[in-house]
């Protein structure tokens, strides 16, 4: 249905695009990547946040000191929100677990479902891409700047410029497809990210819930929601029973409304307009024109 | 002789609520139907049309909300009506014997106009959070576009019909709309209580 140009797609492999035909995925295969985020091993640095900004020449506005009174932000996150310009956000959340005072820290960007939202609800063909290592990305030049790609996804990611063009992490598609590890791993001091085979990824995260578990976080789990086929981004979250304070969505899944709207109503929209369109061709055919007089006098008066 | 049937104000509301209409149906099947999205290019591309489409809405709902205030007591719904829609099948196929006495506007044009005041109300209510989704709750966007969609679906299938009894389906309708004046013959064959009204008999 699209003619997709990107540069470089066919030698990715593409699972899906928006709007249009499923790919045959059968001729070419390529493993699920996946980057694992160790929350327990994440010390705040923000190095992946500044690392992103810089490989993608980002620069968004610095809060000023006002606005970081005003909107009530833990002082230590940088800006209150992702923006166009910012693609990934370290949120920082006070809280407590067990009595204990715990700062819940979250790597807040596109998550990389495997069902995405995005790409389900965008009605331009080839707006939005899927590749066969699961990385979703978009294309700018098939965009039509509805922004129903933010209406679909259910973790609120995509940000729009001032043409309402859609903007986020992109999982460094440039570094990855040259063999290089996206800049927010490549620059993590802790090890708290990792990149690799999404199946090795969650085999790795298994293991660190596993020894967090025997240091006493029993409810330490692996972030890795089914409800949208799993993501690219998965999560090691020592408080797996405070999913909500890590600012990440419970349940997440492409809401209801957005299957009813491209699924049955899209059918019941083409019964209906044909269904007119034909039944006036009926009329025609079977009946002819309504006409004056049934069009016997129309000469005389008419 | 010619009689009128719709003043020059009449005729200006109309055209500019059809117009614009058209404008988002046709730019809205562009959107939604992916098989349709080359429409999108003769609006203007898909860029523009999707700029455009709310704006044209918005000028379709106030002409439309303007045209029921100027038509609304022509338009009121009577038993004589239902009848009428009731054995409409007697109406497309020529047996008008069967048909109840039509005054201004028949049965199924009353329908019609209802249809498009009560769609450019929803129409712009769903359609306002479509256009500012990051204004609004999630929640009420995503169903929005639900509604937007149930909306068009109704509203297109009774405006098809419009345009093709309009033009082709009877014949002579139109110059009501363009010159505002329909013959004396087709008003008293369509119409024969108005034009009985319209004579002072
Ligand atoms: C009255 C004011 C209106 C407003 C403010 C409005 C606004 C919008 C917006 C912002 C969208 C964009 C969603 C997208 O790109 O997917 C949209 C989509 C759409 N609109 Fe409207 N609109 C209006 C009237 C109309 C009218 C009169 C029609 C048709 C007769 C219409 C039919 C559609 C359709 C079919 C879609 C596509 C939905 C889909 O993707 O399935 N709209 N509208
Ligand atoms: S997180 Fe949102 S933007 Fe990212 S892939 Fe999922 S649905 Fe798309
Ligand atoms: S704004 Fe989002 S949903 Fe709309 S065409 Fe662009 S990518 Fe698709
Ligand atoms: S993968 Fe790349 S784009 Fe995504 S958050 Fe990391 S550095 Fe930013």
């Amino acid at each position: 249905m699209s003619t997709l140009t990107t540069e470089g797609t066919v030698g990715l492999g593409i699972r899906r695009i928006s709007a249009s035909k499923k790919p045959d995925t059968t001729t070419k295969q390529y493993p699920e990547l996946a980057i694992l985020v160790d929350i327990s091993s994440c010390i705040g640095c923000k190095a992946c946040e500044a690392a992103c900004q810089q490989w993608h020449d980002l620069t968004p506005p610095i809060m000023t000191p006002e606005e970081v009174v005003q909107r009530r932000i833990a002082g230590y996150q940088s800006h209150p929100d992702l923006r166009h310009d910012l693609f990934m956000l370290m949120k920082f959340n006070e809280g407590e677990s067990e009595g204990r005072f715990v700062w819940f820290i979250t790597k807040y960007q596109c998550m990389h479902c495997a069902e995405p939202g995005c790409l389900i609800a965008c009605p331009s063909p080839g707006a939005v891409i899927q590749y066969q290592n699961g990385i979703v990305d978009f294309d700018h030049s098939k965009c039509i700047g509805c922004k129903m790609c933010l209406v679909g996804c259910p973790f609120d990611v995509p940000r729009f410029d001032a043409n309402n063009k859609p903007w986020k992490c992109n999982f460094c598609i440039d570094r990855v497809t040259a063999g290089l590890e996206p800049a927010c791993v490549k620059t993590c001091p802790t090890q708290c990210l990792t990149f690799g085979f999404k199946e090795d990824m969650v085999e790795k995260g298994k293991k660190i819930v596993q020894s967090l578990k025997e240091r006493g976080y029993k409810n330490a789990t692996l972030y890795d929601p089914p409800g949208v086929g799993g993501t690219g981004y998965i999560y090691v979250l020592p408080h797996g029973d405070k999913v909500k304070e890590y600012n990440l969505p419970e349940n997440p899944r492409v809401d209801a409304s957005i299957g009813l709207w491209k699924g049955p109503l899209k059918v019941l929209g083409s019964i209906a307009i044909w269904g007119a369109l034909l039944g006036a061709f009926l009329q025609l055919i079977l009946w002819g024109p309504i006409k004056v007089l049934g069009g016997k006098e129309e000469d005389k008066e008419g | 002789m010619d009689i009128e049937r719709f003043s020059a104000t009449d005729r200006i509301l109309h055209w500019v609520t059809a117009i614009a209409f058209l404008y988002c149906m046709l730019s809205g099947i562009g959107i939604a139907y992916p098989k349709f999205h080359w429409m999108l290019t003769l609006l203007g591309g898909g860029e523009f049309a999707r700029w455009l489409h709310p704006w044209a809405g918005a000028v379709f709902s106030v002409g439309a909300i303007l045209m029921i205030l100027k038509w609304s007591r022509d338009m009121v719904m009577k038993g004589e009506d239902w009848l009428w829609l009731m054995r409409i099948k007697a109406y497309i196929s020529g047996r008008h014997e069967d048909l109840p006495e039509v005054g201004k506007f028949n049965g199924g044009q009353k329908l019609y106009s209802w249809v498009v005041f009560l769609s450019a109300v929803i129409f712009f209510l769903s359609g306002l959070p479509m256009w500012f989704p990051e204004n609004f709750s999630i929640g009420l966007v995503r169903w929005s576009v639900v509604v937007h969609e149930i909306t068009f679906i109704v509203a297109t299938f009774f405006t098809v019909i419009h345009i093709y009894m309009g033009t082709i389906g009877v014949p002579g309708s139109i110059w009501g709309m363009i010159g505002g004046k329909v013959s004396e013959t087709w008003a008293r064959f369509h119409h024969p209580r108005w034009f009985r009204e319209v004579r002072g008999e």
